[in-house]
């Protein structure tokens, strides 16, 4: 009998709440910044090999597509680091009202945004 | 394990589309999830076009009527019709929750019914949850005290009875385990929300003796912490309760204790 039933949909038809979207996030920005961990040691390795592999990458980092690179990685630290600071008051007891996790969650992702612009005004652009 | 496809025979399909046949200028779409066990066809979407001018207010009654007026093969659960017996949870617009309770007006557009996600289909909307009864049993949801005062009442104090509030409410629908992605994924391992919050419900209980016990039982990388507070248990529960907070608290007492 068990085969022969099917499985009622999931995913495909849940909405999405804030929650469940900040949640997300905050495992895809986690193994995206083990990626980016290792590329940026691969970048601190590259400096051994002296000036002029120095100037390529800082090269490449003038492309937009460099560009691109460094803005993904401030915004997924960004978004990795306030998502856990609301994983710690979680684990503490606190933050489980619907509202107050709507809220926390919202700041989440605009303050990632916010904390992106911040950082990179003060080093990309000046 | 994650699997975000629906298996072969699960693929939903378009199915019947039932006309107005009342000549009613107030009509709306109700777009109901379909399978029949007799035979081997795979799950449909039929859709129906509902007389609002002569329907009351919540989505259980727009069930009824159809099923009384337009189509009576329809199946689904349903009982008490005032959200006390949880039998006619479904999602309802993508999210879960008791027909009898929820208003189709809080609904835009065409409604959409499909049964409680990630459940074998019994038939139409009907899930089969005899893997959640199953764990909702291993947790022992009984009163453990070797006490034998059977002639008098087991007094609390208001403090201590004060802590069930928000856990006895739950009338075990299973709305906030079927919302859960981790249960999704690992249901058959997971406890998931609503058995935790039943869990939980006897740890804090001051009479029961067992709290260690308990505790050391549900203590396991699996049966608890597959809980990520993704919190679509509170976003689902039709009686407004906290499975994730309750999940908090177990976890905050291991790791205190």
């Amino acid at each position: 009998m068990k085969d022969k039933n099917p499985l009622s949909p999931h995913i495909q038809i849940y909405s999405w709440h804030i929650s469940s979207l900040v949640s997300i996030s905050h495992r895809i920005t986690g193994i995206l910044n083990i990626i980016i961990v290792t590329l940026i040691c691969f970048w601190i390795a590259f400096l051994f090999f002296g000036n002029t592999s120095y100037e390529l990458l800082q090269k490449f980092f003038d492309t937009y597509f460099g560009k691109f690179l460094i803005t993904g990685t401030v915004w997924s630290f960004s978004f990795q680091i306030l998502s856990e600071v609301r994983h710690i008051f979680f684990d503490l007891g606190y933050g489980f009202e619907l509202k107050t996790s709507n809220i926390t969650g919202l700041l989440v992702i605009f303050g990632s945004f916010f904390l992106t612009i911040l950082i990179l005004m003060q080093n990309l652009f000046i | 394990m994650v699997q975000i496809n629906l298996p072969q025979n699960s693929k939903v399909q378009k199915g019947k589309y039932y006309k107005d046949k009342t000549g009613s200028k107030n009509i709306r779409k109700v777009n109901i999830y379909r399978w029949d066990p007799s035979n081997d066809e795979n799950p449909r979407i039929d859709t129906y076009e509902v007389d609002m001018d002569n329907c009351p207010s919540k989505v259980l009654d727009l069930l009824n009527k159809i099923k009384n007026e337009i189509d009576s093969s329809i199946a689904y659960r349903r009982s008490c019709a005032h959200g006390v017996c949880g039998s006619c949870a479904m999602n309802m617009d993508g999210k879960n929750g008791l027909a009898c309770t929820k208003p189709h007006k809080e609904i835009k557009g065409d409604i959409n019914i499909y049964p409680l996600p990630h459940l074998k289909v019994q038939k139409d909307l009907i899930g089969d949850l005899s893997t959640l009864y199953r764990q909702y049993e291993s947790v022992e949801p009984w009163l453990k005290n070797s006490k034998k005062n059977d002639d008098k009442e087991n007094l609390q104090s208001i403090e201590d009875r004060s802590k069930l509030d928000g856990l006895y409410e739950c009338i075990m629908c299973a709305c906030c385990s079927t919302s859960c992605p981790s249960y999704w994924w690992n249901g058959d391992k997971y406890l998931g929300p609503a058995v935790l919050l039943q869990a939980y419900r006897w740890i804090i209980d001051s009479r029961d003796e067992e709290r260690k016990e308990r505790l050391k039982k549900v203590a396991d990388e699996l049966k608890l912490y597959r809980c990520h507070t993704i919190m679509n248990c509170t976003n689902a529960c039709p009686k407004g309760l906290n499975p994730a907070k309750a999940i908090a608290s177990i976890k905050k007492m291991l790791a205190t204790s």
